[in-house]
């Protein structure tokens, strides 16, 4: 009577139908609850475009919603790095800004009113939903097992590796970049097992794709020949990979010489050097393979050896060759840090500023993965027991992604996926083993031991005793353990996505005595008062750091932003901060610099503020002008990074410094003034400034803007105007001194 | 086809209909021929001028008693004022002085000649004026951006002073036996005024008293009789103006919801800043709460029953603003970003939502009445004005037949239009009623409009029905398509 329904409930997960329709539910799921975990951000505070690059992002997609798509392509902005400009339209990715602008007119053409900032802001976390799909296929195609892929899926959806970079308002390349990673390999691994010139195709287009969206591209295109090249020494070469190789890579380097930032460069850097150079290779061995079948054995051998060291001899030999001449671009600077850590620290100092750009330090492979940490080399290891081809991928892209991941705290983010595979793998596989009810037979039993019975007749490994659990007990504690390191990564993923990766860093929130939440908006407030109250062309000297955020939210010119593409104009703009203003002076005025912006964080203690970033950008100006900028001159004889009273004097007469603290003493009781972000006293007289005045602080002090003051009506210098609109009243007491003298020039 | 027919007979029907409320609404002037120049057919036997620098803008009054002394009947009285004026001009209204119940008069801006320097109001007197009779008139007007700063720049925490120039006597078309104008400010430190040699006991004009300037009583002035008088005074408040308002009322059926959306243009036209802006001496002055011209905060009295109340900016959510609502208020309070200086900008948008019933009803007839405020900017002691405002009401897909009638006095409205405004999965678009006005004054803030309109339950029924069916098209789409079979066949012996 009560066995009918139960037998019901158990035959649910049984006909394939309901399965299928259960695995599309979940996913789907999934999905949500992948969206859905991004979203703090929006709740907390409102839906807005995160930090620094994502400003472009939305400025360009804005410009390409305004103007249409070719015009985009040909954009030239006159209103970034004044007076150069940049070739917007060529310097750029555009397959984010295409993706929104696409969702946007689909969207407008059903007449649904969407803002094209929500469609950027929501961009991430939709195409994180994707992720967590394209996870579960690429899975699927490792193991037997749909629960791999269900797990792989939902570990991928809020992975906090992943979830960095992705939650709403984080509008950036790697948004859908991920998902194109994740989906392309799929593609790649379904053309490698069928062989198929269709998947091979598909597998190129989302390579095009990924392309055209994120210079972490490059990872797919190193990949996918490593592979290839294992498979190839593992004896392995047939003509799926032929075939599918072949496909991919003839029409993804077509696809991707299409974006105009790529454009030759397929075949001319060294990144690319391996693919093409595997191309060669399997060609060479279609033919090695076309000629075995014509000639006989011994011969071949021979035939094999001279052959393939020739071959090797010549190509390396014109690489060498190609790249000494200069038609092969060598590494550039970005690749060489990624083999020296130290590289980019002692040569581009603009790319060890970035502090994602900094070594991985280990705790960090926790905070963002978690137990899958663990889970991975076990999953690993799994693949090593089936080592199929595609197998024989997860490790090689295991390897590798690792090794990026600890090179550089960004790559973090291309490891993610494959962490999440092998995690699921190991962890289904596990509970694949424990969660059978039923108790192993004792014919299987027989089994076992007649296997023993002739134990060598293969490789360990392929040997595979049927192993089963038979003790209730122990399944049911195995699987409550992994049920709560489950909850507890959950509840880890979602600490990590709320108090670490959803704060948009534009606003900042701190609550008040009462624990109402109190929303410090200096940023905003800041902008706006630029783009509403200043010339419609008026440039603005910042930090490279804010130049994207003053492009964006106050529609001004500047001279540097995070595109970074010009290292000496950005070192002009660190000479301008770090010199007397004598020196910067003329510099601004070359520069037609209307306002400077400065962040101070002094009153707030806010971190992020130019004094701390200050070091940097003497470093930078330094590697320009080794003569005029010493970063030794900025610390103390005790070799201290000093602001209060013992500051030397290169620092107290550097304009960041002056331009940080000038009216700040007027703020306190005299000599009380005290800088709350490096705790320290301030002098009790203050920086005075000459050449520029004091035209904007924001309510909470950390955005000041200055304006540039005209020359001179009376043609004096700026320093002797300012010391004579100072110091008519003082000269009056030495006069008084002595008898007046006819002064003679 | 159908859709731009049942539009032309709305159209035709609103011409009709708003024919009673307003006398034009194509365009507020009317060009006249250019040998018309109004003759003295009327004498201004006594004539009262207030002219009233209290806000922010000029509010004048001109309560004038006129005497036909033409040998016909006239049924129009004229007012001269220069272009200049006439584009800042707004808010016309007049009424019979011994009469205030009847309804305004009908006064329009008519154009002799575009060139012309001087231009002319039209009031329209409802019956014409036999001759040798007498009215007494109380014309209302305001002038927008009315004054100009005195220094032009002045520091952040002095004090600042407005100046106006207009004329001691009323320029009037008319001989005028007798006149008086009195100018109201709001502080009684008015340092410098022009002084007119007096008549009669007073030996020179004006007489001060408190806030008050008292010139006149002059006695008979000519037609076109013109003497500058300029008053400068202190005004330590802020000068708002907004030079657009575009305000969306959306009117949702379905939801039972009408949504309120404000969008203002916001500018500071008092004096600038000499030295820029000093956040240490804003911050001193703030602590010890120091009168100043700056504008920091803005109260919107919303109409009780408001609810989810936004603040943004272009940049975004704007997170200084308070909202207190109970059943009988519902108060916003926004600051700005940053406190506004003259000349500076700040362009802004609230918008809130109320329920339906508090401003729809149906009628008897079937069909639906909306009765919202025209103007609900924010209220400020020192006033707003209004340069342009376009006011939007978007009506329910399929609503028709659409009238309305507004107390705005009609000389601001500059045109209305019935156009089809597409959001929201529409298919055929909303029906939205955009009028058009200028030069308004907060005064005006409790006026209201009045929409009336069809709605047939088949448009209620259009969007559900026509949601559900393509959703079931797409369904039956996807079912076809996953049904067909892309394969070669593997051996014809199997077919």
């Amino acid at each position: 009577m009560s066995a009918e329904p139960i037998q019901a409930l158990v035959d649910v997960g049984k006909g394939k139908t309901t399965r299928g329709v259960l695995r599309v539910i979940i996913l789907a799921l999934i999905a949500g609850a992948s969206i859905a975990s991004r979203l703090f951000s929006v709740i907390r505070f409102e839906s807005i475009i995160h930090e620094f690059d994502p400003w472009f992002n939305f400025r360009a997609t804005k410009y390409l919603v305004a103007n249409g798509f070719y015009n985009f392509w040909d954009w030239f902005d006159d209103r970034t790095w004044h007076p150069l400009g940049r070739v917007t339209g060529g310097t750029l990715y555009p397959g984010l800004m295409v993706t929104s602008g696409a969702i946007y007119h689909a969207l407008r053409t059903l007449t649904i009113p969407v803002d094209i900032r929500n469609v950027c802001v929501l961009l991430a976390p939709g195409f994180s939903g994707l992720t967590a799909i394209a996870a579960y296929l690429l899975t699927n195609e490792m193991t037997v097992h749909n629960s791999a892929g269900l797990l792989a899926a939902i570990f991928m959806g809020i992975a906090p590796g992943y979830i960095s970079r992705s939650v709403a308002g984080s509008y950036d390349n790697e948004a859908i970049a991920i998902f194109l990673l994740v989906f392309t390999f799929y593609l790649w691994i379904k053309a490698l097992k069928q062989g198929s010139m269709l998947w091979g195709a598909l597998c190129a287009l989302f390579y095009g794709y990924m392309v055209a969206s994120w210079g972490g591209y490059a990872f797919i295109t190193c990949l996918l020949p490593l592979h290839a090249f294992v498979l190839i020494c593992m004896g392995r070469y047939s003509t799926r990979l032929y075939v599918s190789y072949t496909t991919w890579y003839a029409l993804g380097t077509l696809a991707s010489m299409q974006i105009p930032f790529v454009g030759f460069l397929p075949v001319k850097t060294s990144e690319h050097m391996p693919a093409l150079g595997i191309f060669g290779f399997l060609q060479l061995l279609a033919f090695l393979d076309y000629v075995r079948s014509a000639i006989p054995s011994r011969q071949f051998q021979t035939f094999l050896w001279l052959f393939a060291g020739g071959t090797f001899a010549i190509g390396l030999a014109g690489l060498v060759v190609a790249t000494s001449a200069g038609i092969i671009a060598p590494w550039s600077g970005r690749f060489y840090s990624l083999w020296d850590t130290g590289y980019a620290k002692i040569h581009i100092p603009i790319i060890a500023s970035v502090s994602e750009h900094q070594p991985t330090a280990w705790p960090a492979f926790f905070f963002d993965l978690n137990m899958l940490v663990y889970l991975f080399p076990v999953g690993v290891y799994l693949c090593f027991q089936k080592l199929h081809d595609e197998h024989v991928f997860i490790i090689v892209y295991a390897v590798f992604g690792s090794y990026f991941a600890g090179v550089m705290v960004r790559l973090m983010l291309t490891l993610t996926p494959v962490v999440c595979i092998a995690g699921a793998i190991a962890v289904s596989s596990l509970l694949d083993t424990y969660l059978d009810a039923r108790s192993p037979k004792p014919e299987e039993q027989v089994a076992e031991s007649s296997e023993k019975k002739a134990p060598k007749s293969g490789l360990k490994s392929t040997d595979k005793p049927l192993v089963g659990i038979y003790g209730l007990w122990s399944k049911s504690a195995v699987v409550a353990a992994m049920g709560v390191y489950l909850l507890l990564f959950v509840m880890h993923c979602t600490w990590v996505t709320s108090n670490a990766y959803s704060s948009p860093s534009v606003v900042l929130a701190s609550r008040m005595p009462d624990g109402s939440q109190h929303i410090i908006d200096d940023y905003r407030e800041a902008y706006q008062w630029l783009r509403q109250n200043t010339k419609e062309d008026a440039k603005v000297m910042s930090w490279w750091d804010y130049g994207y955020q003053i492009g964006g939210m106050a529609d001004r010119p500047t001279l540097v932003d995070n595109n970074t593409w010009n290292n000496t104009h950005i070192a002009t703009v660190g000479k301008a901060m770090s010199s007397r203003e004598e020196v910067s002076y003329p510099i601004m005025r070359q520069h037609e610099v209307d306002y400077v912006l400065v962040v101070f964080g002094g009153l707030l203690g806010y971190s992020g503020d130019d004094i701390n970033k200050f070091l940097w950008m003497v470093r930078i100006a330094e590697g320009i002008w080794p003569d005029e900028v010493s970063e030794r001159a900025f610390f103390t004889p005790r070799g201290e990074y000093k602001v209060d009273a013992e500051a030397t004097e290169t620092m107290k007469n550097s304009l960041m410094y002056k331009m940080s603290y000038y009216n700040f003493n007027n703020l306190f009781p005299p000599g009380q003034a005290i800088d709350r972000m490096r705790q320290a006293r301030l002098p009790e007289v203050g920086p005075t400034l000459s050449t520029m005045e004091e035209a904007f602080t924001s309510e909470n002090w950390i955005i000041r803007i200055y304006k540039v003051k005209d020359l001179d009506n009376l043609g004096r210098d700026h320093i002797s105007a300012a010391a004579f609109d100072r110091g008519l009243k003082k000269k009056r007491a030495p006069k008084k001194k002595g008898p007046r003298v006819l002064r003679v020039d | 086809m159908k859709t731009s027919a049942v539009f032309s007979a709305v159209l035709s029907l609103l011409s009709l209909a708003s024919a009673d409320s307003s006398s034009d609404k194509g365009s507020s002037q009317t060009i006249l021929s250019t040998a018309f120049k109004p003759g003295p057919v009327f004498k201004n036997t006594n004539l009262v001028h207030i002219v009233s620098l209290e806000k922010n803008y000029v509010k004048e009054t001109i309560n004038v008693a006129i005497e036909n002394i033409a040998k016909k009947a006239q049924d129009a009285y004229y007012l001269p004022f220069t272009a200049d004026q006439i584009s800042r001009l707004g808010g016309v209204e007049v009424k019979d002085r011994k009469d205030t119940s009847g309804a305004p008069f009908t006064a329009e801006v008519v154009e002799l000649n575009p060139e012309s320097d001087i231009q002319y109001l039209r009031i329209k007197l409802p019956k014409p004026l036999a001759p040798g009779a007498s009215q007494t008139l109380g014309i209302n007007y305001y002038l927008l951006k009315a004054y100009s700063p005195l220094p032009a720049a002045i520091k952040q925490e002095e004090a600042q002073f407005l100046t106006y120039t207009f004329s001691a006597y009323v320029p009037s078309v008319y001989t005028t036996l007798k006149q008086k104008t009195e100018v109201k400010f709001s502080s009684a430190n008015i340092p410098d005024y022009t002084k007119l040699p007096g008549t009669g006991d007073v030996k020179e004009f004006p007489q001060k008293q408190g806030t008050k300037l008292t010139y006149g009583p002059f006695d008979e002035k000519p037609a076109g009789a013109y003497e500058p008088i300029t008053v400068r005074f202190e005004f330590n408040k802020p000068v708002t103006h907004m030079s657009r308002l575009e305000r969306d009322i959306e009117v949702s059926h379905w939801g039972g919801n009408v949504a309120f959306e404000d969008r203002f243009t916001l500018y500071h036209l008092g004096a600038n800043l000499s030295s820029l802006f000093n956040r240490v001496k804003w911050q001193q002055a703030q602590y010890y709460k120091a009168p100043t011209h700056a504008l920091k905060e803005l109260r919107f009295p919303l109409r009780p029953g408001s609810a989810d109340p936004y603040y943004t900016d272009v940049i975004g959510n704007v997170s200084t603003s308070k909202f207190r609502a109970n059943d009988k208020e519902a108060l916003l309070d926004i600051k700005p970003r940053y406190p506004l200086f003259g000349g500076w900008k700040y362009p802004f948008t609230i918008g809130w939502n109320s329920d339906a019933k508090n401003f729809l009803r149906k009628t008897a007839a079937g069909g639906y009445v909306l009765n919202v405020p025209f103007l609900e900017g924010p209220k400020q002691p020192e006033g707003v004005e209004y340069e342009q405002v376009e006011l939007r009401v978007i009506l329910p897909e399929g609503a028709e037949n659409v009238k309305y009638t507004t107390s705005i006095p009609s000389q601001s409205i500059t045109s209305a239009d019935v156009v089809i405004h597409k959001t929201f999965l529409d298919t055929i678009g909303r029906t939205a009623l955009v009028i058009k006005a200028r030069n308004l004054v907060d005064d005006f803030r409790d006026r209201e409009l009045i929409v009336s309109y069809d709605y047939p339950l088949s448009a209620a029924l259009r969007k559900p029905v026509i949601i559900f069916g393509s959703l079931v098209a797409v369904f039956v789409g996807a079912w076809v398509i996953g049904n067909i079979k892309l394969e070669f066949a593997t051996s014809p012996s199997k077919k």
